[in-house]
């Protein structure tokens, strides 16, 4: 996949990569600027806005020590936006154990529930998005919302393609009963996971 | 009921099934208003999901600037603001759990790093050993050349090695200057800490400090060594750090 058609393109951009792979800290806080808001919100929608202020941070700590790996052979955003995804992974990974949870949580299914109407739709879809499960709602922002592929996806998780079409539908059919059942709750459907 | 069918309409409006059961979901479709009226909803969800992914990206509520910067380069924030710059949440948040955790990685980190360090001035003085027995005159009488790089002056005094060591990255006044802020903070502070987290960050501080002499001393073999270099200035930052969250637990006790 590629970000360039929905990347703030500037002058000097190019640049400022090669300024701050050189060290400057100045062209890097430009390019934190440019691409803050696209980073923190794959995180937020990922790991959930708890984490996400803590791990967008993360994010650019880690771009700018390997900034010097960067080959130009991809736009910087695509790059970016690679490692943001492979930090979120780690980190998911992670918080998984720290809880003592599996990614595949079926049960979770059970228990998701949607947040009371707001009057914004967007804000309401974004806060569906993460009342979903964490596994289900991994695959449905980075197949969905970013547009990586089945294959992809299963690469970076480090799981079946077979897996990662079953959660999508999962979080697909929750989104849908945020849709079209309305604000209250999404909790009454049987949990379809068990078989994962 | 209808679950066989459903369970296929994510793959069915991917254009993720073969062509015979694309076929037979179409089948159904056709004759099932309710797996229809699924498919409706599934294609909705989808498009609300790529419209947010398309939408401008919310920034965060908050600055996340000022975090990184004191992360990526202490010294040249501590220039610029005059300030030690404070930590991001996170960095705040566990500074009191960090302590036991840094000096474990502390000294793992100190025993790779001296290892690889020791490796190379053994690996060097291995090379300047052998290339001086090459160079003693042989039998033939022949003079063997040092293949490496020679002192254009070929001076090797200890006034000209260290002058080599000084490209690594920090600016060398800011930082000691940023040092020295820290630790006299520390020293005041210190009534503060109990003695084990004062021993805690005593035995921490000089294991970094015996890293950063071997990564010097290192380097005056090999001036041009890149990773000698970076590990010399990660491990200097690695100092700034400790003493930043030292000093900064120093305030939090009070």
């Amino acid at each position: 996949m590629t970000l360039s058609s929905d990347t703030p393109v500037r002058a000097g951009l190019d640049n400022d990569v090669a300024l701050a792979a050189g060290g400057d800290s100045s062209a890097f806080e430009r390019l934190y600027r440019t691409h803050v808001g696209r980073i923190h919100s794959l995180t937020r929608r990922m790991l959930g806005s708890h984490d996400a202020d803590e791990v967008t941070q993360d994010i650019f700590v880690r771009t700018w020590q390997k900034l010097g790996q960067f080959r130009g052979e991809s736009a910087f955003s695509t790059w970016l936006h690679r490692l943001a995804v492979n930090v979120v992974i780690e980190r998911r990974r992670s918080f998984a154990i720290q809880r003592g949870r599996m990614s595949d949580d079926a049960l979770a299914l059970d228990l998701v529930t949607v947040a009371p109407a707001r009057t914004d739709l967007t804000v309401d879809f974004e806060h569906a998005m993460e009342q979903l499960p964490p596994g289900a709602r991994e695959i449905f922002v980075l197949h969905d919302v970013e547009g990586y592929k089945h294959r992809e996806i299963a690469a970076m998780l480090d799981i079946a393609t077979g897996t990662s079409k079953r959660q999508l539908h999962r979080a697909r059919m929750l989104m849908r009963r945020f849709l079209s059942e309305g604000p209250t709750h999404a909790a009454a459907a049987p949990a379809q996971g068990a078989r994962e | 009921m209808h679950e066989e069918w459903t369970d296929k309409l994510s793959d069915y409006l991917d254009g993720e099934l073969s062509a015979e059961e694309h076929g037979a979901v179409a089948a159904h479709l056709r004759s099932c208003a309710a797996c229809t009226a699924v498919l409706n909803d599934l294609k909705r969800v989808v498009a609300r999901a790529q419209e947010a992914g398309h939408a401008v990206a919310r920034p965060p509520q908050a600055d996340l600037w000022a975090g990184i910067a004191a992360r990526i380069e202490p010294a040249r924030a501590f220039a610029r603001t005059g300030r030690v710059a404070p930590f991001a949440r996170r960095a705040q948040r566990r500074i009191t759990v960090t302590l036991p955790q840094l000096a474990a990685a502390a000294l793992v980190i100190a025993a790779v790093s001296a290892g690889v360090v020791w490796k190379i001035v053994g690996s060097l003085e291995g090379r300047r050993e052998a290339g001086a027995a090459s160079a003693a005159p042989s039998g033939s009488g022949q003079v063997a050349q040092d293949s490496r790089p020679v002192n254009p002056d070929g001076a090797d005094t200890p006034a000209r090695r260290d002058a080599a060591i000084v490209p690594v990255g920090m600016a060398d006044a800011q930082y000691d200057a940023a040092v020295a802020d820290l630790e006299k903070a520390l020293k005041l502070g210190r009534g503060r800490l109990d003695a084990s987290t004062i021993a805690i960050v005593e035995h921490n501080l000089q294991i970094i400090d015996q890293a950063i002499d071997q990564a010097r001393e290192a380097l005056v073999s090999d001036p041009a060594n890149s990773y000698l270099n970076s590990h010399l200035v990660e491990t200097r930052r690695r100092k700034l750090d400790l003493l930043r969250r030292a000093t900064a637990l120093t305030t939090e006790t009070n």
